[in-house]
Formats: C-alpha cells, structure tokens, sequence
C-alpha cells in the first residue's frame, strides 16, 4: 500500500507526543522519605538545584531531624518536592529557609545549593 | 518541486526540535534536556527493574519516549533519526558543509563500513554496563548532545570531551552521519527493530534506470538502486532517495511485511 510522505512528519509528532503523556504510566518519586506514618498538609516546592538522584537524596537529608516534617517526595526530572508536614509545627517559610541555607562543604567553603522558585 | 516540499518539511521539524531542545537547555521550562532524551530510557532500565528508581537525572519520560520511538521505528524506521534527531540534524548540516568543500568526497568501502559500524554496539554496551554499574550517567562525557547543550556542564570531563567532540565534529565533515553512522547507543538500541519497519522505501525495477542518483543522494550510503526494498537497518525513511530519483512513481514510500 503506497504511504504518502507526509505520514512520517504526523507519526513522528504522534510518538513524541505520546510519549509524553505516556511518562504518567511511570512517574515514580527519584527520593520517597516517611519519619512519620501520618498525613499533614502537603505542599509542592519547586527547587532550584534538585536536579539529580544525589541531590535529591541530599536534600532530603536536610529535614532528618526536623520536627513537624512527617515525609518528603522528590522528582529531580521535575525539579519538585512534595512536603507532608504539621503546619502547626512548621511553616512553609520555615520549609523554604532551610533548602536555601548556605551549605558548608569540606573544603570550608559554603555556597547556597537550593533555591525555591515556587510553592504550591 | 518534490524536492523541496520534503526537505523544507524535515528541516522545519528538525529545526523545531532543535529550538525546543536549546530552550530547555538555557534553563526554560520545568525540565532539563536531559529528560527528553531516548537513550536514557535504556540507561534506566537497569536501576528501575533492580531498585524501582531511575538513576541520576533520569526519569520517566526517558523511559516513555524509549517505548514509543521503538513503536515508531517498527512502524516506518528510523525517522525519528532523520526527521527529529538534533544531533542527527547537526551531522546532516556538517556532512552537506563538508560535501561543498570536498571536490569527490572520500567514501569509505563498503565492507569497512560495516566493520565500523559495529562500534556503535561497543559504545551500548560500555555505556549501559557502567551506567548500570556505576548509578552516573558515564557517557555524558563523551556524549556530543550533552557536550553541545549542557555547554560542556557537569559530567564533561574536560579536554577529553572537547577532543571527542572535535573529533566528532571532523568526522561529520568528511564522512555525512559520522556520529550516526558509528557512535550512536540509541541508533544500535533501534537497529533490530528497524529491520522489522512496516513503512520503508521501495523501487520499481520496471522504471528503474539504474541512474544511481538515489544510493548517491542517501546519507547513510545505501545502495538503494540495488534494493527492490529498503529493509536496510540505517534507512531513515528521509525521502532524500524519493526526491533524488529522476523517474516519476519509481522510489515510493510503501507499508508492507
């Protein structure tokens, strides 16, 4: 059966576009943290320097040990984190404060690492 | 006229991929560049069936545009390499500058080509045992789509990736779809399925002259004036071959097993 040319154009646009929204089938966190088994309000920030699975992982580590922080998400492709938290315990500023805090590194310099662009 | 309209309509898209892509890599868009790159769907498998998670910078819209790019190519090919591709575009662009500086362009003996050609399963197979390995995307460094948009960013690994990507780029010159042809992971991850291509070029022997202007117009080399159809694995489906032939109805785009 004779294909016109202008099939190639329509189907390579079919699969990019389908493979776009095909990526929902398996959207899955780059980092998923649980302190606590409960559900708080949640809150979406998009950060600046969440970019791969290490920084992912590091800023997670940021809200080890804060309290009222019951679980985070992180999406590095989407530069997104998902907050569970107590907001009687924390605010979103109080959130936002500790991700843009400078960060000392081993060499004894410090440098801002994340930045937040937006919250949800 | 035919000529044209075909080019005109792959450049165009081409050229759009291409904005889109250098848009996304000057830090617009919620994403990087990096997410929309097939062959990270195959750099991810391993990580994703060991660990549940995508490695690095991965995610899931490599993986999707993976499966869907294979769909394409059992469908018609190649044509996301020749029509979307920006490296594949570049090398097209670099191959024609090059073409009008060389008087007779050196081509490389067929039976050679097929021997280089098999780099391109080394370089798969290096890049996805280390990335498996490893967790770290180890090819950004010697990988010209990341060199050329990230601007020689994190995971560059300095003179090292401007030698390969100079290198890369002399290659483009001298030989059309060098980084195609020889380097590209994603090109071997396609190549089983694109010998199974449903839609591909076929040629009427009863009209045929045997003018060669089609094997000579293919950027890939096939020698399509020898084909009844073009089942050959490198085949983009970029009409180049259909535009070049002078007989009407004679190269045509057909679906069929």
């Amino acid at each position: 059966m004779r294909v016109p040319g202008f099939v190639i154009p329509i189907l390579i646009v079919a699969a990019l576009v389908g493979g776009y929204f095909l990526r929902l089938a398996f959207t899955q966190p780059t980092t998923s943290v649980t302190h606590v088994d409960t559900t708080g309000r949640m809150s979406v920030f998009i950060v600046e320097g969440l970019k791969c699975r290490g920084t992912a992982s590091f800023f997670s580590s940021l809200y080890d040990s804060i309290p009222g922080i019951y679980g985070i998400e992180t999406y590095a492709t989407e530069h997104k984190a998902v907050f569970n938290y107590n907001p009687e315990m924390i605010g979103r500023d109080s959130i936002q404060a500790i991700m843009e805090a400078m960060i000392p590194f081993d060499d004894s310099t410090s440098a801002q690492v994340f930045k937040c662009i937006s919250v949800e | 006229m035919t000529t044209v309209k075909n080019r005109y309509v792959r450049y165009s898209i081409s050229v759009i991929i291409l904005g889109l892509v250098t848009y996304l890599a000057l830090g617009y868009g919620t994403r990087s560049f990096e997410a929309y790159c097939p062959f990270g769907g195959a750099e991810s498998l391993w990580g994703l069936f060991t660990t549940g998670n995508f490695s690095c910078t991965l995610g899931p819209l490599n993986l999707s545009l993976m499966l869907t790019l294979i769909g394409l190519v059992v469908i018609s090919k190649k044509s996301f390499c020749g029509w979307a591709c920006p490296i594949g575009f570049l090398g097209e662009l670099s191959g024609k500058m090059g073409g009008a500086t060389w008087k007779k362009r050196p081509k490389v003996p067929s039976h050679i080509n097929t021997w280089i050609k098999l780099l391109r399963y080394v370089v798969l197979a290096v890049a996805l045992f280390f990335t498996y390995r490893t967790g770290e995307l180890i090819l950004r460094g010697y990988d010209p789509f990341f060199l050329i948009f990230s601007g020689f960013g994190h995971g560059s690994i300095g003179i090292i990736s401007e030698i390969v990507l100079i290198m890369t780029a002399i290659g483009a010159l001298i030989i059309p779809m060098f980084f195609c042809r020889y380097l590209c992971p994603l090109g071997a991850v396609f190549d089983p399925f694109s010998k199974l291509g449903i839609i591909k070029i076929t040629r009427n022997d009863s009209t045929c002259t045997a003018c060669g202007n089609c094997g000579d117009s293919c950027p890939h080399d096939i020698p399509v004036q020898t084909l009844r159809a073009v089942r050959h694995r490198d085949c983009t489906n970029c009409l180049e071959c259909v535009d070049a032939c002078p007989e009407k109805n004679t190269l045509q785009l057909r679906a069929g097993l």
